[in-house]
């Protein structure tokens, strides 16, 4: 037998349907706004492999230090993942957090070549540390506004109002 | 008084169409999380998810041990087809197109902007 439904009652249960929903965006940026600690570990990891550049390291060395950071980050994400409570369904993701991701990598590697290229041409003592330096600056300023920008659209798409709701405003 | 298709009877009542539509925004999520912005009991949840877990709607995977356990919940496909199907139904209802059409029009929604949350989550809380 069917459960007889009319319009105020199916209308009450699409707004319940949203609630939950904003509790997992909710959570979202609470993770994203609450965990600086990832990021400043990200950064300080990436400027000690940058700054190991400075060492001038045999090809074995490099290598042993490179395997170094792959796993380091690698164990970051691990740890990350086992505190995380939600993952957002990836339908609901938008452009932007790929954007933010390509980005991401865009920004701190030019800032690797250009502050590089700059400790060389200006023949700068202790060149490897002071590219370190501004390649961890740059990705620390870049990455908290781009989770924000990120965060904002993922919010709006996936908190639409039902259809018919658009219609009747 | 008949439903339009698609309206699923086991994700209709209040607390599992909230767990459904949770789960939905999500690739999976922890039973304490779940628990939390539901504001459940441990019981009243285990409850809901095994109902749904029964009838292939959901997955339920426990990991860990100890104090390390925890249990992470997913929606299945199936799981996820009924809950949209149940979604259009309740827009087909409320759009007056489902044979429920005949019945009263909501008062909200002949004109006015939906509850804000604030408000719909009391309600949640309260038809509980």
């Amino acid at each position: 037998m069917s459960t007889p439904v009319d319009a105020e009652r199916a209308w009450q249960d699409l707004q319940r349907i949203r609630v939950p929903q904003e509790r997992v965006y909710d959570e979202l940026e609470r993770s994203a706004s609450s965990g600086p600690g990832a990021t400043y570990t990200t950064a300080g990891i990436m400027w000690l492999f940058i700054a190991s550049w400075g060492l001038d390291l045999s090809d074995r060395g490099f290598w042993l230090v490179l395997a170094g950071y792959v796993a380091l980050l690698l164990a970051l994400a691990v740890v990350a993942n086992r505190k995380t409570r939600v993952r957002l369904h990836r339908s609901r993701h938008t452009w932007r957090s790929f954007a933010t991701f390509i980005a991401g990598m865009v920004v701190t590697c030019t800032t690797i070549a250009l502050s590089g290229r700059l400790t060389d041409s200006l023949h700068l003592p202790f060149g490897s540390l002071i590219q370190a330096t501004l390649s961890a600056a740059a990705f620390l300023l870049f990455v908290g506004p781009a989770n924000r920008w990120a965060m904002t659209a993922l919010r709006s798409r996936g908190i639409r109002p039902a259809h018919g709701e658009e219609a009747t405003r | 008084m008949s439903t339009p298709a698609g309206f699923d009877e086991l994700i209709h009542p209040a607390t599992r169409l909230s767990v459904v539509a949770l789960l939905a925004a999500t690739e999976w999520a922890d039973f304490a999380f779940i628990r939390d912005s539901l504001s459940l009991s441990d019981s009243a949840l285990s409850k809901q998810l095994h109902t749904l877990e029964e009838a292939g709607y959901l997955e339920i995977h426990k990991e860990g041990g100890g104090r390390k356990r925890r249990t992470k919940v997913r929606l299945t496909g199936h799981g996820r087809t009924a809950f949209d199907g149940h979604v259009a139904a309740l827009r087909a209802i409320v759009d007056g197109v489902g044979p429920a059409a005949s019945a009263a029009p909501p008062a909200g929604a002949g004109g006015t902007a939906p509850a804000p949350l604030s408000e719909t989550a009391g309600h949640a809380k309260a038809s509980r």
